[in-house]
């Protein structure tokens, strides 16, 4: 007679682990799921920049690596240091992997030639090309910003502090508020979601 | 048997696996990174249901940080929180009602009641703190005595209908306090283990699983050592109260599943070091922990009442 309510008493929480396994795995998936699926916001313009190095830099170098784009000029004294300060930290984070890079294209090209940048760079504690800065005539600046990714902003004093996520494909997957923690954290997933969820 | 005394004993077992659910969901919720799927509290964005598209967030709300499926997980936990919370009222008000003599059940359920609603508007905290480690951790705290409260009001109250025991001075059960005790600390350090990973992550996203938990440091061996210590501990105090006379048939059988409970622990504990935490055994190392210290106290309280031999 004691059998019988013990065999049950099994049998019932056997089921009710078995059901709180698929229902957590379910859940768990569908999150995944979700962030992995970052949508495709658009693709990078065509152009065609000078590096700080001197070398020429074009949308198609971007093919094959994950980019960390942001618009800013040397002189900034409002909103760009901070900006760059924070893409500063995620050069150091990303220090140990190649895949990962940063783009940094100046709205100023009259003042930041490319010795500024150069400097510019070595100051920021930039070492190697994972990090590079761009320059290009105004114009082409203003259409890669505004109609390419798609910011808005009166350059050169007013322009976007929004960091670009784009993938290895030439996609924009996310934009992300450099002065927004939480959504700097964002980028940090996404990115891992682009390197190792396919 | 009254019908008052059927009543509270149905709604404090309803609240008790309620509670239990809903920790589980809480489980989940972390490790599914819902915690801030709704970034306001207590509506998600804005609205008492969450937006089924992109299009429905308000004006103000960032539409960048928008993500359906965190956003109703999220919500699932909020929605399942209130109803268990209208349950542990409920089950007050049948207490404060009928039992006010019984302080065996007024107290626990008050108690119950009082903190379920500190539980609710410490969600808003939790959320406000953008899950800054500590909240999250009083968060499950608050949500593990809540559950020890309840556990205990359901036996007790169990226990208003069976007239074959008196009461008994043991005092093995002060071990068994201890052990609880100790059990809550030891979910604790499981919990900070769980924020130390988050932090070193957000500092070197590249690292791998089994190099984060290398750099996880101290608390990750006090939570080892305390799990073993934890184990052989409930293995003894077992062994020791099997000794004793007149127990109940009810506490051959806790401690038979607290053993069951703390080995499945340990062999997930290593599993969860060998492959890298693994989101689904991190939810059920939490909660076979939230089901351990509900077992010991039911332990806890079977051992005031002696067994009546014969009959």
């Amino acid at each position: 007679m004691n059998k019988q309510p013990k065999l049950k008493g099994l049998f019932v929480s056997i089921v009710v682990l078995l059901v709180l396994s698929i229902l957590a795995l379910i859940v768990i998936d569908m999150a995944n799921t979700s962030r992995r699926d970052l949508p495709i916001l658009g693709t990078v313009p065509d152009f065609q920049f000078t590096e700080r190095s001197g070398e020429s830099f074009a949308n198609y170098n971007m093919q094959g690596k994950i980019h960390i784009v942001n618009f800013f000029f040397t002189t900034c004294v409002g909103p760009c240091p901070i900006m760059n300060a924070r893409v500063a930290e995620l050069y150091q984070k990303y220090s140990t992997t190649d895949q990962v890079r940063f783009v940094s294209i100046s709205v100023d090209p009259k003042r930041d030639s490319l010795a500024v940048l150069q400097k510019y760079a070595k100051d920021m504690g930039v070492v190697d090309s994972r990090w590079l800065f761009l320059r290009g005539e105004i114009e082409e600046v203003h259409r890669v910003s505004e109609k390419g990714f798609m910011l808005a902003g009166d350059l050169p004093t007013i322009h976007s502090t929004k960091l670009i996520l784009v993938d290895k494909n030439l996609k924009i997957r996310g934009y992300y508020d450099s002065f927004d923690d939480e959504n700097l954290r964002l980028l940090t997933t996404h990115v891992r979601e682009l390197l190792y969820g396919g | 048997m009254s019908s008052k005394v059927k009543n509270i004993q149905r709604f404090a077992l309803t609240s008790t696996i309620a509670t239990y659910f809903l920790i589980f969901i809480g489980g989940l919720v972390r490790v599914s990174g819902a915690g801030l799927g709704c970034p306001d509290w207590p509506k998600c964005f804005g609205r008492w249901i969450p937006p089924f598209s992109i299009n429905q967030i308000p004006v103000g709300f960032d539409a960048t940080n928008f993500n359906i499926t965190l956003a109703w997980i999220e919500y699932l936990n909020r929605l399942a929180g209130m109803i268990t919370g209208i349950l542990i009222l409920i089950t007050a008000i049948l207490a404060l009602r009928n039992f006010r003599t019984e302080r065996q059940i007024l107290i626990p359920a008050s108690l119950a009641a009082v903190l379920v609603a500190l539980q609710g508007w410490y969600g808003s905290v939790v959320v406000k703190s953008q899950l800054m480690p500590a909240t999250v951790s009083i968060h499950l705290l608050l949500a593990l005595v809540i559950v020890s409260l309840l556990v205990y009001l359901t036996y007790s109250s169990y226990h208003l209908s069976s007239n074959t025991s008196i009461i008994a001075t043991r005092p093995e059960r002060k071990l068994l306090l201890i052990l609880w005790l100790i059990s809550i600390v030891q979910i604790l350090f499981g919990t900070g283990i769980r924020s130390s990973v988050e932090m070193i992550w957000s500092q070197f996203p590249l690292m791998a699983v089994g190099d984060v938990l290398d750099q996880v440091g101290i608390i990750n061996y006090l939570h080892t050592f305390l799990g073993i210590f934890l184990a052989i501990g409930t293995g003894i105090i077992g062994l020791q109260i099997k000794k004793m006379d007149n127990i109940s048939p009810l506490t051959k059988q806790t401690i038979l599943i607290l053993n069951i409970l703390i080995f499945i622990q340990i062999f997930i504990g290593i599993n969860l070091h060998l492959f890298g935490l693994p989101p689904i055994l991190q939810v059920f190392h939490l909660w076979m922990a939230s089901l351990y210290i509900g077992i010991v106290l039911i332990l806890y309280t079977d051992l005031k009442y002696e067994q009546v031999k014969n009959e």
